[in-house]
């Protein structure tokens, strides 16, 4: 659609943008000048609105000895710019909590985003400090000093957890090529041997406009938005290279993969992986309802037959949807006096009888009633919304979270059986055991 | 009326439905409801009731006369609705959320649990165990320890702001039996003002009539209110101490009790003096014992327990190294002295008066908040009106009004202290 179109239904849209497309009530507009996007929902409701920044960048695109770079860099991001900094008293926290704002940022394999829900009258204020930012964060060698302190402590806090790391064992393993291989928050050695110039030249290649969207959802006038956003990230030019693309690609896996977590700790854990493709495949969508029908509440497959026979305490299923092949997984805490292959021969059995038998269409139907209440839960108030948009967005099209649901009416009983013989197989699995240690 | 105000108590919808009152307001989300709820179950506190009817509560959704407990998370797991119930002071309350097509299916089970629970001799010890576990764990947090003994030193056994020793629970609960249960059940359980708040995409009068035919005839029960409602009688201010072992820091509650409800006119000034001085990450409290003196991590002062039926109490809590610690009360003391003789300055008012309106706004954003402050304000006796009245009063107050209040009703001399987390005493052979 081009831009005397738009500006005939929608008088008011601002000369610098180019509207591109639409989508369940959420409009998608381009800042001409730099190719920032920006995804503007508006909603009926009080008078308070979200707003965030989404890069597309994470830790899938650092390189050896960089790894946890983005996450990082995402703590230094409060730390300051010139005109937003705690020794003038306008530290980027407490300006925006001054105004009753609740503020938060988050890294994660493919995005790292950063937003504010705040009165819809302060949104400004949190356009202008998200610009500012963008392009003038001071990464002061100091402050990557006292943050390199804070994350390895948040890093040892991970380790201490059994649970945790068996997953980053199981994705180490799992991906031998592809950066998933690596947890976001990075090895020891690189965050401990990160410098501020290395902090500086990751944020130098990504952090730009065309790298970035700015959604805002909540209650706002729609030409006043555009025109702050105009206002503040229009300061800035696109990048003055092309923004690096991963390339890698994770070689087809012909075997099993086997890990084993030794820590002390009190009940044993199983976790099966399974590569799965890419968020944005219609085969995602069946393998999320699988993960239902395995493993979500007490009439689920595994719970009446691992939970409730006393072999688990907890199953849980889960489908990593990402932009990349990832990992359909199956977790599951041991119960105590059971032992690691009992649990695994169980949850093998009930795997292959959905490849052999499938499901039936209750079980589809109740999984995807689940769904569709979560998707409804998740679109109530302005902050939930943008974490989903989030989602969707950091997996390559924005349009999944409003396409989602009807994406789900699509999946069939066959659908079901069909991606549990392709996907979950023991050639393309990677098993992690995670044993107690016994002192 | 303010910019600043929700603009909601024209649109809900207040009447009687079946046995107790109904607000209902329908926003702009799709397909969804929250609900929030409680009745009075007006517990003698000072005969352990309180305990009695966590334990009732926990037992609510392990069975009923109609259904076994998994029949009971089925319904809920089938439609992904979420049903919560939760015992606090006077009140059970009740929470949750569904798909709006499936109110009447979980109002249903919700209805069956408060109104015929099976009370199995296999889930009570279940539930003890937990409950048992629960306190365990409790022991082990210097500030769980910390803020019960304050309470102790500022309330009676049958105050709903006192809290009990953790070890004396420990042995009460053990006492319980499933007859104990039952009988609270049957005394203190009904429709004694029952009000419920939905919120959501909804149709006033199909909520209306879910609500009232699925809890016709549910009764008021006959208990009546035997709590205390003051703190207690003057006392000189002292100190408690909890030691416990191996504990890198210690928890500190300094405070003293209020004589002040919620509906007091002084409550909003009051409200707004202590944000200043203990609030937030830019209150008075962190910028100098965290940030100048650099003592704490994290120290923050706030009314605790202000109802519109009974008094609460006023404390400072931060989290001290052995080393700081006389400091560090030493500091805080001081800083709350100042503040409470020199006041707060017009800056501070202006900055927390759009702190607090700000806050305010964004808290109402979802489907469960917006239950929650129509529920919290009807149990107040508040009208529908406070809800938008809310950010003109904390705008409309002026630097007078917040130093009057704070030097009426806080009193750095008055302060009662309670440590956890200090070492014991080495114990002589």
């Amino acid at each position: 659609m081009n831009q005397t179109t738009v500006a005939d239904s929608s008088p008011a849209i601002p000369a610098a943008f180019e509207f591109e497309e639409a989508s369940d009530g959420i409009e998608c507009y381009r800042l001409t000048d730099n190719d920032l996007r920006v995804l503007l929902l508006p909603q009926e409701g009080a008078p308070v609105a979200t707003s965030m920044v989404t890069y597309h960048v994470g830790s899938r695109n650092e390189r050896t000895g960089h790894t946890g770079a983005t996450h990082m860099l995402e703590h230094l991001m409060f730390k300051g710019t010139e005109r937003y900094h705690k020794r003038k008293g306008t530290s980027i926290f407490e300006t925006l909590q001054r105004v009753g704002a609740k503020v938060n940022a988050s890294t994660w394999l493919d995005r790292t985003n950063y937003y504010e829900m705040l009165p819809t009258e302060h949104l400004p204020l949190a356009l202008d400090i998200e610009a500012d930012r963008m392009r003038g964060a001071l990464l002061d060698p100091r402050d990557v000093e006292s943050e390199r302190t804070v994350i390895l402590n948040e890093r040892d806090r991970n380790q201490n957890d059994p649970v945790s790391r068996l997953f980053d064992e199981v994705w180490a393993a799992a991906f031998t090529a592809h950066p998933y291989h690596h947890p976001t928050i990075g090895w020891k050695s690189d965050i401990e041997s990160i410098t501020a110039d290395g902090l500086r030249e990751y944020y130098d290649t990504f952090y730009w406009p065309n790298n970035a969207t700015v959604s805002i959802v909540g209650h706002f006038d729609r030409t006043d938005v555009l025109n702050e956003v105009a206002d503040h990230f229009g300061a800035h030019d696109a990048a003055p290279h092309d923004i690096p693309q991963v390339t890698t690609e994770e070689p087809e896996q012909t075997g099993q993969r086997r890990v084993t977590v030794k820590q002390d700790g009190q009940l044993g854990a199983v976790l099966m992986s399974y590569k799965s493709p890419p968020a944005v495949e219609p085969d995602s969508d069946a393998l999320d309802v699988l993960a239902r029908i395995l493993a979500s509440g007490k009439g689920s497959r595994l719970f009446q037959r691992c939970t409730d026979q006393g072999l688990t305490s907890d199953v849980f299923g889960m489908n990593f949807r990402l932009r990349d092949p990832g990992l359909f997984s199956i977790f599951a805490y041991l119960a105590p006096e059971t032992d690691h292959e009992t649990v695994e021969s169980a949850l093998n059995e009930e795997i292959q009888t959905i490849r052999d038998e499938g499901v039936t269409q209750e079980e589809l139907d109740r999984a995807r009633s689940q769904l569709r209440a979560q998707i409804a839960f998740d679109r109530d108030g302005p902050m939930k919304v943008a974490s989903q948009l989030n989602e969707a967005l950091a997996a390559g099209d924005w349009k999944l979270y409003t396409q989602y649901l009807d994406r789900l009416e699509e999946v069939t009983v066959d659908d079901i059986q069909r991606v549990a013989q392709t996907y979950l197989t023991d050639e393309t699995s990677t098993v992690g055991w995670y044993v107690p240690s016994e002192d | 009326m303010s910019n600043s105000s929700p603009n909601l108590a024209s649109q809900i919808h207040d009447r009687e439905a079946g046995p107790g009152r109904l607000l209902t307001l329908q926003t702009s989300v799709d397909d969804i409801v929250s609900w929030r709820g409680s009745f009075l179950a007006y517990p003698d506190l000072a005969a352990d009731d309180d305990l009695r009817q966590k334990l009732t509560v926990s037992l609510l959704d392990k069975g009923t006369e109609q259904r076994d407990r998994f029949e009971l998370a089925r319904v809920l797991e089938d439609c992904g609705a979420k049903l919560n119930l939760s015992s606090d002071g006077l009140y059970v309350d009740i929470s949750g959320r569904a798909l709006t097509d499936d109110l009447p299916r979980v109002m249903d089970v919700l209805s069956e649990m408060l109104q015929s629970p099976s009370f199995e001799e296999e889930e009570f010890e279940k539930a003890r165990a937990q409950a048992l576990a629960n306190v365990q764990r409790r022991m082990e947090k210097t500030s769980a320890q910390a803020s019960s003994a304050l309470t102790r030193r500022l309330f009676g056994e049958g105050h709903p702001n006192y809290s009990d020793a953790l070890e004396a629970v420990l042995q009460k609960l053990q006492q319980l039996t499933l007859d104990d249960i039952r009988q609270y059940h049957a005394a203190h359980f009904g429709a004694t003002e029952w009000t419920l708040a939905v919120v959501g995409d909804l149709e006033h009068d199909m909520v209306e009539s879910v609500v009232a035919d699925t809890f016709a005839g549910w009764a008021p029960h006959d208990a009546d209110p035997s709590h205390e409602t003051e703190g207690k009688e003057e006392a000189e201010p002292g100190r408690s101490v909890v030691p416990m072992p191996d504990k890198s820091n210690v928890d500190v509650r300094m405070g003293h009790a209020v004589s002040l409800r919620r509906d007091h006119d002084d409550y909003p000034a009051l409200y707004v003096g202590n944000y200043i001085l203990g609030g937030d990450f830019a209150a008075r409290l962190m910028n100098t014992v965290r940030d100048e003196k650099g003592l704490t991590y994290h120290i923050s002062s706030g009314l605790s327990g202000v109802s519109t039926r009974y008094a609460g109490y006023w404390q400072t809590s931060v989290t001290l190294s052995h080393d700081a610690l006389e400091e560090g009360i030493e500091t805080t003391t001081e800083v709350i002295r100042q503040f409470v003789e020199e006041g707060a300055t017009e800056e501070e008012l202006e900055s927390k008066k759009t702190t607090i309106t700000g806050s305010y706004a964004v808290g109402l954003a979802t489907t469960r908040r917006l239950a929650q402050s129509i529920l919290t304000n009807a149990e107040r006796g508040f009208d529908l009106e406070y809800l938008d009245r809310f950010p003109e009063e904390i705008e409309g107050l002026t630097l007078d009004d917040v130093n009057e209040a704070v030097r009426t009703h806080l009193r750095p001399d008055a302060m009662h202290e309670a440590l956890a987390g200090v070492a014991p005493e080495p114990v002589d052979a």
